[in-house]
C-alpha cells in the first residue's frame, strides 16, 4: 500500500465510521433525557460534533490522497506475509483464550502458558530460557502484586498459591 | 504558606532513603528501558506505573519521573552504538553519534550525550521550579470557559505536531475523543456507548488504554515480524569525553536546553522536534558546520541537550494547568490520579508539600542520572543482548499484571488487548498513537468545561470569549491552526 492508497482508505474508512456513528450508533447507543432544553447541554451533542468532525477529517484524507502522488510503499515488506498473518491470527486466539480462561485457571498459570505460547509463536532461539522465564516472571509478579501491593490476583479454581 | 515553609514541607517528604531510592530505581529502569530498542521511554513509564500503586504518592511519582528522565537519556545509547534510537527523542543523536561510533569514538560520544543530558535536565528542572508556580497562581483565576479555551489550544497543538501527516494525527485525536465519551454522561448520568455493561459505565480504564496502545502493539509487531533484529553494536573505543569538549559545546548545550524548555512547556510538542531544532541551530551557528553529520561532538551535545531540556519543562503545563506536556507526562497523570491527586493549579494550594518534594527530587535526579548514565554506558552490551523474543513475552505478562492491578478487574485486561490491536492497526496505517492518548485524557476535561460554561451562561456561547484569558488562548489556537495549515500546505507542495 502506497501513501496515496493509505490516505484514500483511511479517508473512506473515516467517512463510513462517521456515517455509522451519526445514523446508527449515536441515536441507538447514547441516551438523553427528554427534558433537555438546550441542545448544547444534551449528552448527544458532543458525540454528534465528534462524528461530524470525523466525517470532515475523512473527507480531508480522501482529498489529500486524491491529490497526492502514489509514492513508495508505506510499510516495509516482510519475508513471508502469509506466515505473518497466520501468526497474527494465532496471537489473536492467544489473547482471547488468555482473557477467557484467566478467571478459571488463575492469572499466574494463564500468564505462564501465555508466555510460553508467545515465545514459541515467535520461534525463540532460547527455548530453555523461555521456559525458565515463563515460570519465574509470573511468580515474581504474583509475589509483588499479591504480597507487596495487596492486589487480589485471581487464583483460579485449580491450583492456589500461598 | 511561605516559600521557606513550602520547601521545608517538600524536604520532609523527600528527605528520606525511600524517596531517594525510588528516584534512583526509576532512573535505572528508564536508562535500561530507553536503551532497549522497542521498549522506549514511553513504554518503560507505562510498564513501571502499576508498580507504583503500593508506594507513597511522592515516591511513586518520583520513580516515574526517574524513568522518564532516564529513558530519554537511555535512548541515546543504542542511537550511538547501533544506529537505532531507543526512543524517538534520540533520532537526532544518530546524525553525529553513530558516525563517531564508527570512527571508534563511541565512548566520547556517549560521554558527551550524558554530560549534555544532565546539564539540560538541570536547566529544565530550574525552569520548571521558576515557572510552574507562577503559571499556577495565574491559572487559579481560570473558570470553565478559560479551561475550555486552554484545552482546545492544547488539542490543536497536539494534532498539528503529530508526525508525518496532520490529518492522520487529527483523526487519531478524534478517535481518542470519541473513545473518551464511553461511560455515563457527565451532567445527566445517562449511558453513552455502554451497551448496558456495568464495566463500561465508568468509561474505559485509562491505564488499560495507554498500555494497550503503547506496549501491546510492540508485542504484536514482534509476532508479525519476529526476525526484525538489531544492528551491530559498536565498541566504546578508548577515547573519552574531556572537559575541553564540554567547554567547546557549552554554548550549544545551553541553547539546546532553552530550546527544549521552550518547546517542552508548550503542550504536545515533545522532545524529538526540540532535539532536531537544537541540532539545526547548533549546526547553523557552529564554526565546525561542515563536520556536522560526519561525527561532530557538538552535534551530539546539541541533540541531547534539546531532548533532555524538554523533560522538566513538560511538567510545567502538567503541574500548573493539569494539561500533559507530552505523551509521557500524560501517562504520569495516571500516577497522580491513582494516588488521589489532581494536577493543576489547585495542587499548588492543597498539596504544596508534594509539589516542592517533586521539585527537590527533580533537582537530585540530574545528579543521579549522571552516575547511573555513566554506569549504563559501560554496561550496555548485556542490555543489547537480551533476546527480543524473550523480552516481548515478559512485556506481555507485565502488561497483564499491571493492568489488572489498577482496578482488580479482568475486564481491563480485555480492554488492553483490544486497544493493543487498535494500536497495531494504527501503527500499520501510520496513525500516530500519541494524539489519541492525549485526546483521550483531555476529552472529558474539554467536554466537562464546555458544558459547565454552557450551564453558567444558560447556553450562550458568548461566555467562551468572556475575557482576556480566553481571548489569549483563542488567539493562540487560531495562530496554531494557521501555522499548521500553512506548514502542511508548504510540505505538500515541496513533496509534489
Amino acid at each position: 500500500m502506497n501513501h496515496r492508497a493509505l490516505q484514500m482508505r483511511l479517508g473512506i474508512g473515516a467517512i463510513l465510521a462517521a456515517v455509522f456513528l451519526m445514523i446508527y450508533a449515536i441515536p441507538n447507543w447514547v441516551s438523553s433525557p427528554s427534558n433537555v432544553r438546550n441542545i448544547v447541554l444534551s449528552p448527544l451533542f458532543w458525540p454528534y460534533i465528534l462524528g461530524a468532525l470525523t466525517g470532515l477529517m475523512g473527507l480531508g484524507l480522501v482529498l489529500s490522497g486524491w491529490r497526492a502522488a502514489a509514492g513508495e510503499p508505506v510499510n516495509e515488506a516482510t519475508g513471508d506475509p502469509r506466515a505473518g498473518a497466520l501468526r497474527l491470527v494465532a496471537f489473536a486466539v492467544l489473547t482471547a483464550v488468555t482473557f477467557r480462561v484467566m478467571p478459571q485457571l488463575g492469572m499466574v498459570w494463564t500468564s505462564m502458558l501465555a508466555f510460553l505460547a508467545l515465545a514459541f509463536l515467535v520461534r525463540t532461539r532460547h527455548p530453555a530460557a523461555a521456559v525458565i522465564c515463563a515460570v519465574v516472571v509470573p511468580l515474581i509478579l504474583y509475589a509483588f502484586f499479591a504480597h507487596v501491593a495487596s492486589v487480589a490476583i485471581p487464583q483460579g479454581e485449580l491450583v492456589r498459591l500461598p | 504558606m511561605s516559600l521557606y515553609d513550602s520547601v521545608m514541607a517538600g524536604l520532609a517528604l523527600v528527605g528520606n532513603f525511600e524517596a531517594f531510592l525510588s528516584l534512583a530505581i526509576g532512573i535505572v529502569i528508564g536508562v535500561v528501558g530507553g536503551a532497549i530498542p522497542g521498549i522506549s521511554a514511553t513504554m518503560a513509564v507505562a510498564l513501571a506505573l502499576p508498580f507504583t500503586f503500593p508506594m507513597e504518592a511522592i515516591n511513586g511519582i518520583l520513580l516515574l519521573l526517574g524513568v522518564y528522565k532516564g529513558g530519554i537519556f537511555g535512548g541515546s545509547i543504542p542511537a550511538i552504538l547501533i544506529k537505532t534510537p531507543g526512543t524517538p527523542a534520540s533520532s537526532a543523536t544518530i546524525l553525529d553519534g553513530h558516525p563517531m561510533a564508527e570512527q571508534g569514538e563511541a565512548g566520547r560520544a556517549l560521554g558527551m550525550a550524558l554530560w549534555a543530558s544532565c546539564t539540560a535536565d538541570f536547566v529544565s528542572n530550574l525552569a520548571l521550579i521558576f515557572f510552574a508556580g507562577f503559571l499556577a497562581s495565574f491559572a487559579l483565576s481560570f473558570g470553565p470557559p478559560e479551561f475550555f479555551a486552554l484545552i482546545l489550544f492544547s488539542l490543536t497543538i497536539i494534532a498539528g505536531v503529530s508526525g508525518e501527516s496532520l490529518l492522520r494525527g487529527a483523526l487519531s485525536a478524534l478517535l481518542g475523543l470519541l473513545l473518551a465519551t464511553i461511560g455515563l454522561d457527565l451532567v445527566y448520568g445517562t449511558n453513552r456507548f455502554t451497551f448496558g455493561d456495568p464495566n463500561l459505565m465508568g468509561g474505559l480504564n485509562f491505564i488499560a488504554v495507554l498500555i494497550g496502545l503503547f506496549a501491546i502493539p510492540e508485542v504484536i509487531n514482534m509476532v508479525w515480524h519476529p526476525t526484525g533484529h538489531m544492528g551491530k553494536v559498536q565498541k566504546l573505543g578508548s577515547k573519552w569525553v574531556t572537559f575541553a569538549d564540554y567547554k567547546r559545546s557549552f554554548r550549544s548545550i545551553i541553547r539546546g536546553s532553552f530550546i527544549g524548555v521552550f518547546l517542552g512547556s508548550i503542550p504536545g510538542i515533545g522532545s524529538a522536534p526540540a532535539a532536531f531544532l537544537s541540532y539545526s541551530e547548533a549546526r547553523r551557528k557552529s564554526p565546525n558546520k561542515a563536520n556536522f553529520g560526519k561525527g561532530e561532538i557538538e552535534g551530539v551535545a546539541a541533540s541531547e541537550a534539546g531532548n533532555n531540556g524538554v523533560a522538566g519543562a513538560t511538567l510545567i503545563p502538567l503541574l500548573a494547568l493539569g494539561v500533559p506536556g507530552d505523551v509521557i507526562t500524560a501517562i504520569i497523570i495516571g500516577a497522580f490520579m491513582v494516588h488521589g491527586l489532581q494536577p493543576g493549579p489547585m495542587m499548588f494550594v492543597l498539596n504544596v508539600d508534594i509539589i516542592y518534594g517533586l521539585f527537590i527530587g527533580l533537582i537530585l535526579s540530574s545528579g543521579i542520572l549522571f552516575i547511573v548514565g555513566g554506569l549504563a554506558i559501560r554496561g550496555f552490551r548485556p542490555v543489547a543482548d537480551i533476546p527480543k523474543r524473550i523480552l516481548m513475552p515478559i512485556v506481555l505478562v507485565l502488561c497483564i499484571y499491571g493492568v489488572f492491578a489498577v482496578n482488580n478487574n479482568i475486564f481491563d485486561v480485555g480492554v488492553m488487548f483490544v486497544m493493543g490491536w487498535v494500536g497495531f492497526a494504527m501503527m500499520r496505517l501510520h496513525i500516530p498513537p500519541a494524539p489519541f492518548l492525549i485526546a483521550f485524557i483531555l476529552g472529558p476535561l474539554l467536554e466537562d468545561n464546555f458544558r459547565q460554561a454552557m450551564l453558567m451562561s444558560g447556553g450562550s456561547p458568548e461566555i467562551l470569549l468572556r475575557g482576556p484569558i480566553t481571548w489569549f488562548f483563542w488567539t493562540l489556537t487560531v495562530i496554531a491552526i494557521v501555522a499548521i495549515t500553512r506548514g502542511t500546505m508548504r510540505a505538500g507542495r515541496a513533496g509534489g
